[in-house]
């Protein structure tokens, strides 16, 4: 659905995309992550046709956005950050606008208008002016205006930006129901949200691809290191340090806190391998074997977050090495 | 119904959901009622609109650019120009839709004054008449359609909707002062080019009752060249 080959983009001076290639298909949510200035917004509108790309080609729907963009656009859905709408229309005469921008009639419009007022659950507002809405209210407009002519791509650029817990997670149910008929590109500073909202995660830094995979994926490649959470009785725990460093893929162990009676230590783990003894099961036997029962037993996976930034140290590493 | 009409029609909303285009009608209508109250209502004088013509048309002058000046301004502010230049809409139908809607707001700006044609045909033993009337507003409308495409490039140069005001405003004062001045005071090569481009003398003939389609074929191609310019403004942008 989406296919992005070797992006370049200069503006003056600045090359801020250097050969960025991806692609995603229909069913996918992707997480575009990267600090401020990666070149995520930039990635977004070319392929989004605001602009061109210096160099480097991009196909929505086999259709290249550069060459032949009026025809691309009607496969491509967008919601810019902030979500900008026409504050003196109501929800209803824009998204009525919208369907008529991408050509449909008159009864092919109510029906998708329809179905966007279902998708953001908007029909209490549906006659309401868009500048009398929330914050909540005007994401959900953009996002049923981008889904409304039931786009292939759709692109949404920091949706739950300035949205409140319980937005968030309407949001991230509406966005998994919509990439059952989309591919959906995300873009997003919340990692923890791009953790429980995407299939896969795509990390830019400095205008280069830094990773693509699944979540679990990068875990596995970019953060070797997981950890678990072992409470024990006070009177255990030089034991228990003993016992869980004896284990087979424990990296190391120590003692964190103290409280109420128990002592919370944190163990370092490899991570699983194909064939041996899994390191938490090792963990587990091994505080067994010496009679500990421990009060919490609780494995500590390395975050999306975690992998983000060791993927970033990294490229500043090499960038500084580039330099020097 | 084409994406350049379907713009043209939320343009032209637009004006009537919100406060500024009330207000520039109110304006518009407020300072006409008072040149057609002053000026044409006199007792004794011939029925004749003429005079109102006159002072409209310099009233145009700052109430076209307050028409035009956040056509695409606020959009680029705003960030709305995203979701439509995203839209299948070309360049050519955006800028198209977004002139069109403003005429039509200048049409129906231009509307109501029809009144004063009215109530001057009440009062007047002999009703004005139809020739010079029509004329006359012709003499307002096809001016402000080039103002109207000057002020559609203005607004496509700036996401500052009073810089696009007052360029449009500058760059149509420099016009009509050029206009009107000009021939008199340019080198004599100059006069007879002066004298076809001069806006003053082909509104001079509207004033007389004189329709010549030469005059309104004029102000249609020059509207083109700026609404030209906005699209290659438009493209610009997008360009980067």
């Amino acid at each position: 659905m989406l296919l992005l080959r070797d992006l370049h983009k200069w503006y003056g001076d600045f090359h801020a995309l250097r050969g960025v290639s991806f692609s995603a298909s229909r069913g996918q949510v992707v997480g575009l992550l990267g600090p401020n200035g990666a070149g995520k917004t930039t990635s977004i509108r070319i392929i989004t046709g605001v602009f061109p790309p210096t160099s480097g080609t991009v196909e929505v729907a086999n259709t290249p956005v550069l060459t032949r963009p009026e025809e691309a656009r009607r496969h491509i859905g967008y919601l810019p950050e902030s979500a900008p709408l026409y504050p003196e229309m109501s929800v209803e005469g824009y998204l009525h606008y919208r369907a008529r921008l991408f050509g449909f009639a008159r009864g092919e419009a109510r029906a998708l208008i329809g179905r966007a007022l279902e998708i953001g659950s908007l029909d209490a507002v549906r006659r309401k002016r868009i500048s009398t809405l929330s914050k909540g209210f005007r994401q959900r407009v953009g996002l049923a205006a981008a889904a409304l002519h039931r786009p292939g791509l759709l692109v949404l650029d920091e949706p739950a930006n300035g949205l409140d817990p319980t937005q968030i997670k309407q949001m991230r149910e509406t966005i998994r129901a919509l990439a059952s008929e989309s591919c959906v590109l995300l873009s997003s500073h919340i990692l923890g949200e791009v953790e429980l909202t995407c299939d896969r995660v795509v990390i830019i830094a400095s205008g280069t691809l830094l990773a693509d995979g699944t979540p679990a994926e990068l875990r596995a490649r970019h953060a070797p290191e997981s950890a678990v959470w072992v409470e024990v009785a006070e009177h255990e725990a030089t034991a228990a340090l003993i016992a869980i460093r004896s284990a087979s893929g424990i990296l190391g162990a120590e003692s964190v806190k103290a409280e109420n009676g128990f002592r919370l230590l944190r163990a370092r783990t490899r991570p699983p391998a194909a064939t041996g003894e899994d390191p938490l099961t090792a963990a587990a036997r091994s505080l067994h074997d010496v009679g500990i029962v421990p009060r919490t037993f609780a494995p500590d996976a390395p975050s999306l977050e975690r992998v983000f930034h060791s993927l970033l140290e990294a490229s500043a590493v090499r960038t500084k090495d580039a330099a020097a | 119904m084409s994406t350049t009409t379907i713009i043209a029609r939320r343009e032209l909303s637009s004006y009537f959901r919100l406060p500024v285009g009330w207000f520039t009608i109110a304006l518009f209508l407020f300072l006409c009622g008072c040149v057609f109250a002053l000026a044409v209502l006199e007792p004794g004088r011939v029925a004749s609109l003429r005079a109102f013509f006159g002072a409209a048309g310099w009233l145009l002058l700052p109430v076209v650019p307050a028409i035009s000046m956040r056509l695409f301004s606020e959009e680029m502010r705003s960030g709305t120009i995203e979701p439509l230049i995203t839209s299948p809409a070309r360049e050519s139908s955006i800028v198209l839709g977004k002139y069109l809607g403003a005429v039509m707001m200048l049409g129906l700006m231009l509307l109501p004054t029809l009144l004063y044609a009215w109530v001057l045909a009440k009062v007047s033993a002999r009703p004005p008449e139809f020739g010079p009337l029509a004329a006359g507003y012709l003499s307002l409308f096809l001016p402000g359609v080039f103002y109207l495409a000057v002020g559609t490039l203005c607004s496509a140069l700036t996401n500052n909707q009073t810089l696009a005001f007052l360029g449009s405003l500058f760059i149509l004062l420099a016009i009509m002062l050029a206009s009107a001045l000009g021939p008199g005071i340019a080198p004599a090569w100059m006069q007879p080019a002066l004298r076809w481009i001069s806006f003053d003398a082909r509104i001079q003939d509207f004033a007389k009752g004189v329709i010549d389609l030469r005059h309104v074929i004029f102000f249609f191609a020059a509207s083109v060249l700026p609404l030209v310019l906005a699209g290659v403004a438009l493209r610009a942008r997008r360009l980067g």
